[in-house]
């Protein structure tokens, strides 16, 4: 018997053998060739036995058939949400505590969602077998992945006769967006504005344009990021287009601009979402970016960032909460809904993410408590009070726009197919 | 005698000299192997050395940050300060051993039956236990994803296999069957058959002879192959990152945190890790230097 | 010692009877292949429906529409040959990138484990099992964490470049991650113990005394390598060469976490086509593309194979 090589877990010459032998013969390969045809016949057969027919899946619910009356809530509701968007104190949430105390409704909070389209997978299969999500409210930007779950019926449809202080409280902005006619099946968390994040310390020159992020009078070779998702919007305001009636033409502007940056000698690097580690590391200089994020690291973390919205335009985006079909408990998620439209409640969240809030009541909360407090603390309410890009007069209203919503299958791949292959070069 | 005849006399090649230089040019394969080897460990050197680094706090998430400072236990001391990454670890764990013991189990069986046995469909078998080896990772996890969602929207069917813990336990179980199968092949294809001959002839019936001759023998390729397949059940990602939904396992949650930033207990816990590995390489060198003697 | 030797059930030619000892024979080997069956069915089953199954199943929808609005993101099968023109016509040459960063790390990592096994496993004495163990346990920790590290180490102003830089050393705007070199190099790294293992496992079994013969016939070192150890070393070349370059291929961690859009690789469209853009109908014919070569590649080498393995038979009897 051969020696194997001494002590080498899991691996051994028995191994590397077992991997060498040989295996096949010329009639083993014929034999192979019939059995690719056996598979193609298998395929056809699993093509007749899917037995769904095309359209929307099931699991769809009617209209009207789910009850939101408080009274009929269960005990406990499920919160998916993106990271650094809830209220934390030294590992609780005090504003789900809150809202406990108030119903007797426990909250299981996680902060799952990364990007719309990944989460969007990740719940995709059981949408589509019609089984309960474990989640009982949800919270997706707006744009394709939103107008796809509205599609398909997966969003269910709200009850407005529960959600008082949606009514009393909200902005105007959030009360029918034009992706959700009468706020059907959403309700905005929050919002914010995707402009460019700097380091103060690294760039050669603060920037004021789009442009300026391909210039190296600007920033350092191989130190600017890009959002992929926001990018193709982002740009085509920049360039002067509406991309809420953009079409092919001007999709095909925006990808020019964005293939030069990609080309230029500042381009660093595209990111899903983990732009904010790279730019904490210093691999980044500047980056496109979400407002609430730079914020608060420079309020909170004491990092020598800036936010600037683009001369010529910033990216406006929500992020709306929604009950994803077949939840367990809809009438509680529509009550924690509708508890942070209560201003005390929005003042809670918007004190320490620094996003738009949909209460404009919030403003003048914030403002009377930095005036009770007093030292540094005072100083970061007051500047969270007074920061424009969490209360956006109109003026700024009218520099930033909403991005192209994608609601058929022919304009999401044809977006696709001219956005995405920049970044897979 | 002429000077003809002293030319005749062959000439001994000399034999070659040991020269000094030849001296210095023995240290080059040692140098080079020991430089490669500290290249091979240097990432695990300084995540080891990094999760006693003292990070400045910014509030509530503690990022690794790249400048170091010497040192701290803290990061030791809350080792589960985090709780998606125990979560994670858990779910690694729990996947890891039931994953190996089953497909060790099932895989033995295979390995055994294709090294001892003629029957028909063996070369067959033997085919799709190379391709399940030879195909690339990411066409295993996105055909697994595939089969899990068309089960679960198949309406015949309704099998649904909810994407967590359980479509990585099957996942798992599928590409580790292989290996335990190839490990335990290669095995008992060494293996002389006489023995279990010879157990025969004094007697003994074929269930005997397997379990106290064979057996025994080729234990050390099933215990083989029931390490490979934890390792490989505990560092996958490509395959998990498919079919894990909204899960973790550890690999992939490490993966996701690059987003934001690494906590430092992921620097403790792969130190814990890799602690125990080679802890039990030790083990391993110790018994087999043992058998030796 | 050679081989198992063949089962006692041989081919009978058609029309010939068995003397009456062998007839109990055959009814022997028949109970044994009803055992072999039963043994071989509770994994085998599992590998169809494990494997098998689903590699149908992506065959089937690589052939399928779907659509996030029209299906709800189901597969419709409809012998849709178009997905396979697509995925060729726009990611052809992310394909071509893949293999030759594949080839690159391949040839790098057997350049460099080669001369490290060889070391070893020849002048490693007492130590050899010790010293090849400490090549693989960096690799106990997970691939992730190890590659994540490397992206630590190797930034801008991280680890290695902050010193260098701020010693003036290094230009102040020269970054390696998020190039080419970066993403061959993490690659390289992760699969060296693929390259290591086979070498060092063919490399100690070759006998010392045929190295010594040829020494005895005046042959020098280089040429005793060159004619010896290197031939009989060749089943570990190609198991390193099939270990390290048909994964490599499809890797997508390294060119994620180290490089940048222009070194994607065709894992990571694969990876988008599924996870992110949902479009499961291409991703499947992306999918199958991959697995086509490379099984292509994987054949051409276990039948090239089949001659060198009774080389390593002979080795080692």
């Amino acid at each position: 018997m051969t020696k194997d090589p001494q002590g080498l877990p899991g691996f051994d010459a028995a191994l590397a053998r077992g991997l060498t032998s040989r295996r096949m013969s010329r009639r083993d390969m014929i034999k192979l060739g019939g059995i690719s045809v056996g598979t193609l016949s298998a395929a056809t057969i699993l093509a007749a036995c899917s037995g769904d027919s095309g359209g929307t899946s099931g699991g769809t619910q009617p209209a009207g058939s789910v009850n939101f009356d408080p009274t009929t809530a269960s005990d406990h509701v499920n919160f998916s949400n993106w990271p650094l968007y809830i209220d934390k104190a030294h590992g609780t949430y005090p504003s789900l505590e809150k809202f406990t105390n108030e119903t007797s409704i426990t909250v299981s909070y996680k902060d799952e969602i990364n990007d719309n389209a990944s989460f969007f997978g990740e719940i995709l299969p059981q949408l589509r077998a019609g089984q309960d999500t474990g989640r009982d409210i949800i919270v997706i930007t707006n744009g394709e992945y939103l107008a796809a779950l509205i599609a398909n019926g997966w969003a269910t449809e709200l009850d407005p006769a529960f959600r008082p202080n949606f009514d009393k409280n909200a902005a105007s902005w959030a009360k029918s967006p034009f992706y959700d006619e009468g706020n059907r099946h959403t309700m905005a968390w929050q919002s914010g504005i995707t402009g460019i994040g700097y380091n103060t310390e690294l760039v050669v020159k603060p920037p004021t344009k789009l442009d300026d992020l391909m210039s190296t009078d600007f920033f350092p070779p191989s130190s600017v990021g890009v959002l992929k998702e926001d990018a193709p919007n982002l740009v085509m305001i920049n360039l002067g287009i509406d991309p809420k009636s953009s079409q092919q033409p001007e999709w095909d502007q925006a990808a020019d601009w964005l293939t030069k940056l990609r080309d230029s000698e500042t381009f660093y690097n595209a990111y899903d979402q983990g732009y904010v580690d790279d730019l904490n590391a210093k691999n980044l200089s500047g980056t496109m970016a979400w407002s609430g994020d730079v914020l608060y690291y420079k309020i909170w973390g004491g990092k020598p960032y800036e936010f600037i919205k683009p001369a010529d335009g910033g990216l406006l985006w929500i992020d709306n909460m929604l009950i994803p079909a077949n939840s367990a408990n809809p009438a509680g998620a529509l009550q924690l809904m509708d508890f942070y439209y209560s201003p005390a409640n929005a003042q809670m969240l918007t004190e320490y993410i620094l996003y738009m809030s949909p209460v404009p009541a919030v403003q003048d909360l914030i403002a009377k408590h930095a005036a009770a407090e007093t030292g540094e603390y005072a100083v970061q309410l007051k500047e969270t009070a007074e920061n424009p890009l969490l209360w956006p007069d109109q003026e700024l209203l009218s520099q930033v726009s909403l991005g192209r919503n994608l609601t058929t299958d022919e304009e999401s791949k044809a977006w696709h197919a001219t956005f995405d292959p920049i970044w897979e070069q | 005698m002429s000077t003809a005849v002293v030319e005749d006399v062959v000439t001994i090649p000399e034999a070659p000299i040991r020269t000094p230089r030849r001296r210095w040019t023995r240290f080059i394969l040692p140098v080079f192997t020991i430089a490669m080897i500290l290249y091979l460990a240097f990432p695990v050197l300084v995540m080891i050395v990094y999760s006693f680094n003292i990070i400045p706090n910014t509030g509530e998430s503690e990022r690794q940050t790249t400048e170091f400072h010497c040192c701290t236990i803290v990061h030791w001391q809350e080792i589960f300060k985090v709780p998606e990454l125990n979560h994670a670890l858990a779910i690694s764990l729990t996947v890891a051993f039931p994953a190996a013991l089953i497909a060790t189990g099932l895989g033995t069986f295979v390995g055994l039956v294709l090294g001892r046995y003629r029957f028909r469909g063996r070369a067959l078998t033997n085919f799709v236990i190379f391709l399940a080896i030879a195909v690339p990772e990411i066409v295993l996890g996105s055909s697994l994803l595939a089969l899990f969602v068309q089960l679960g929207s198949t309406k015949p069917l309704g099998l649904y296999v909810p994407l967590g813990y359980w479509s990585i336990l099957l996942s798992h179980i599928a590409f580790s069957i292989a290996f335990v199968a190839i490990t335990v092949r290669a095995r008992v294809q060494g293996l002389d058959q006489s023995m279990e001959n010879a157990a025969q002839d004094l007697f003994a019936n074929p269930r005997v002879a397997f379990f106290k001759v064979t057996l025994p023998i080729i234990l050390p390729g099933i215990v083989a192959g029931f390490l490979l397949a934890l390792v490989l059940s505990l560092d996958d990602f490509v395959i998990t990152n498919f079919v894990k939904g909204s899960s973790s396992t550890f690999p992939t949650w490490v993966f996701g945190a690059t987003r934001l930033g690494v906590p430092p207990q992921v620097n403790v816990w792969g130190t814990v890790l890799f602690l125990a590995g080679v802890f039990a390489a030790g083990l391993q060198i110790l018994r087999a230097r043992g058998a030796d003697d | 010692m050679s081989q198992a030797p063949a089962e006692v059930e041989g081919h009978i030619p058609e029309g010939m009877e068995l003397p009456p000892a062998r007839q109990g024979e055959r009814a022997l080997a028949r109970r044994r292949r009803t055992a072999a069956y039963i043994q071989l069915a509770p994994g085998g089953i599992y590998m169809i429906l494990g494997f098998v199954l689903p590699l149908i199943i992506i065959v089937y929808t690589s052939l399928s529409t779907a659509g996030l609005f029209t299906t709800g993101g189901r597969s419709v099968f409809s012998w849709e040959w178009s997905n396979y023109t697509t995925a060729l016509s726009s990611y052809g040459d992310i394909y071509l990138r893949s293999l030759l960063y594949a080839g690159i790390a391949t040839a790098v990592c057997l350049g460099l484990a080669y001369p490290m096994a060889y070391w070893i496993a020849f002048y490693g004495g007492r130590w050899k099992s010790t010293l090849f163990m400490l090549i693989l346990v960096p690799f106990f920790v997970s691939f992730v964490i190890r590659t994540v590290q490397w992206n630590f180490i190797l930034g801008s102003n991280g680890l290695i470049f902050g010193p260098l830089k701020s010693l003036g050393l290094v230009p102040q705007d020269y970054t390696v991650l998020r190039t080419p070199v970066a993403v061959i190099a993490g690659i390289t790294y992760n699969f060296m113990p693929f390259a290591a293992l086979p070498l060092y496992v063919s490399l100690e079994r070759i006998d010392r005394r045929l190295v010594e013969a040829a020494k005895d016939l005046y042959a020098s070192k280089a040429i005793a390598f060159r004619k010896v150890v290197l031939p009989l070393s060749f089943p570990g070349i190609f198991a390193a060469i099939i270990l390290v370059f048909v994964p490599a291929t499809g890797d997508y961690v390294n060119s994620v976490v180290l490089g940048s859009p222009r070194t994607t690789m065709i894992g990571q469209v694969i990876q988008d086509f599924f996870l992110v853009r949902h479009e499961y109908p291409v991703a499947a014919a992306l999918s199958v593309i991959l697995m086509l070569g490379m099984l292509v590649i994987a054949v051409i080498y276990a039948r090239v194979l089949g001659t060198e393995d009774s080389t390593l038979a002979a080795a080692t009897a």
